[in-house]
């Protein structure tokens, strides 16, 4: 099973390499924004808003690049932001 | 049991019955995630469960007095008891910090912690402090002085026999904060009362650029409700890793081409979240 998942992972982490390494750069702001502004609640979760966002606005523009855009996708990226979103804000600002 | 065995199919490996796509992938099923995680965060809103104020922790002078004599049994040191004086000495240290609003072990107008202890009434031979705030979990904070050596020094000293905490929730320019305060201390015997003391205590950590207002309220919450959303936000979030592992394998060993969102993009969302999440759970130590 790994195998699979391995050679296939590398093969769209090949294939578009500067999208992922775009978002992979994001994640890692994400986390040092985090870490710079521990404790601090609001600014916490606007930051994880933030993050969010630029996820959504990443898979529009992936798409958009490969040709692949269709409403379906974009609200799978917003759906799945959404979810991350309102279960953070449970543990992050109640 | 194959009624089952199908539905986990469905709900997991995509194949042409759901489209080529996992069923729990799917826009309503995402859309129905989001109307739960909604509903999730307006029953704990409203349901105010946290505590009184709507803090999220879950810190307790029970289980942090139990870390702290864990952490000195396992240094074959006597466990220490919970003293009143001490405890008082927290609260009133922890309700100067929210009046006079800094985030120190002195204060601006230079009371030191051996003030609030001997305000209580507590004469001490030895004694020391240590601070946290805005931990989640008690266990945080207690592996946060622990990975500190001079909270941990503080936290192992041999000298001490007792401790007080207090545990404060309150606000900082908006900001939702919890307050830990450690009090530790050895009474002075009644023999060395004509000794001329205090003793010098052990000398606090101070920091100097934290703005710290806080209003004070309330204890540690009765419930472990923090518990349960973080465990709950956890559980979610590995299902939904779940759920897009195996769709981007089965997929993959099954060269399905179709219309969708990126799983390795969701996957690499979700890590960066649970990392933030785990981030989190961890405060400052003074």
């Amino acid at each position: 099973m790994t195998k699979h998942f391995y050679i296939n992972l590398q093969k769209e982490l090949k294939n578009h390499i500067f999208d992922y390494l775009l978002l992979f750069t994001a994640g890692i702001f994400f986390l040092i924004l985090l870490n710079i502004f521990r404790g601090q609640r609001t600014i916490e979760f606007f930051v994880l808003v933030s993050f969010a966002f630029f996820y959504i606005i990443w898979g529009v523009y992936h798409h958009i690049v490969n040709e692949t855009l269709h409403l379906k996708t974009v609200v799978e990226y917003i759906l799945i932001a959404f979810i991350i979103i309102f279960l953070l804000k449970i543990i992050i600002l109640p | 049991m194959e009624k089952i065995k199908t539905f986990i199919h469905h709900l997991f490996i995509p194949h042409e019955e759901n489209n080529f796509r996992a069923k729990s992938l799917h826009t309503d099923f995402l859309t129905v995630y989001v109307v739960i995680a909604f509903l999730m965060m307006m029953v704990f809103k409203q349901g105010n469960i946290h505590d009184v104020l709507g803090f999220a922790t879950d810190i307790s002078v029970e289980k942090l007095y139990q870390l702290t004599n864990e952490q000195r049994q396992k240094n074959n040191l006597t466990t220490l008891s919970l003293n009143p004086s001490l405890t008082l000495a927290a609260k009133r240290k922890a309700e100067n910090m929210f009046q006079e609003n800094y985030w120190s072990h002195y204060s601006p107008d230079g009371k030191t912690p051996w003030d609030f202890i001997l305000g209580a009434g507590y004469k001490y031979e030895y004694a020391g402090e240590n601070l946290a705030k805005n931990f989640l979990f008690s266990n945080g904070v207690v592996d946060a002085w622990m990975n500190s050596p001079t909270h941990r020094d503080n936290l192992l000293k041999k000298e001490y026999t007792e401790v007080g905490y207090a545990i404060v929730n309150g606000v900082l320019n908006g900001e939702q904060t919890t307050l830990v305060v450690q009090e530790f201390g050895k009474p002075m015997v009644a023999g060395e009362a004509t000794k001329n003391i205090p003793v010098v205590p052990n000398k606090p950590m101070i920091e100097k650029n934290t703005e710290q207002i806080v209003v004070q309220k309330a204890v540690a919450p009765k419930v472990n409700f923090l518990n349960f959303s973080f465990n709950l936000n956890l559980i979610f979030m590995s299902f939904l890793i779940l759920a897009l592992v195996l769709d981007f394998y089965f997929a993959s060993k099954f060269n399905v081409i179709r219309i969708g969102g990126k799983n390795t993009a969701h996957l690499l969302f979700i890590v960066f979240v649970l990392i933030g999440l785990f981030m989190s759970t961890i405060g400052t130590i003074i």
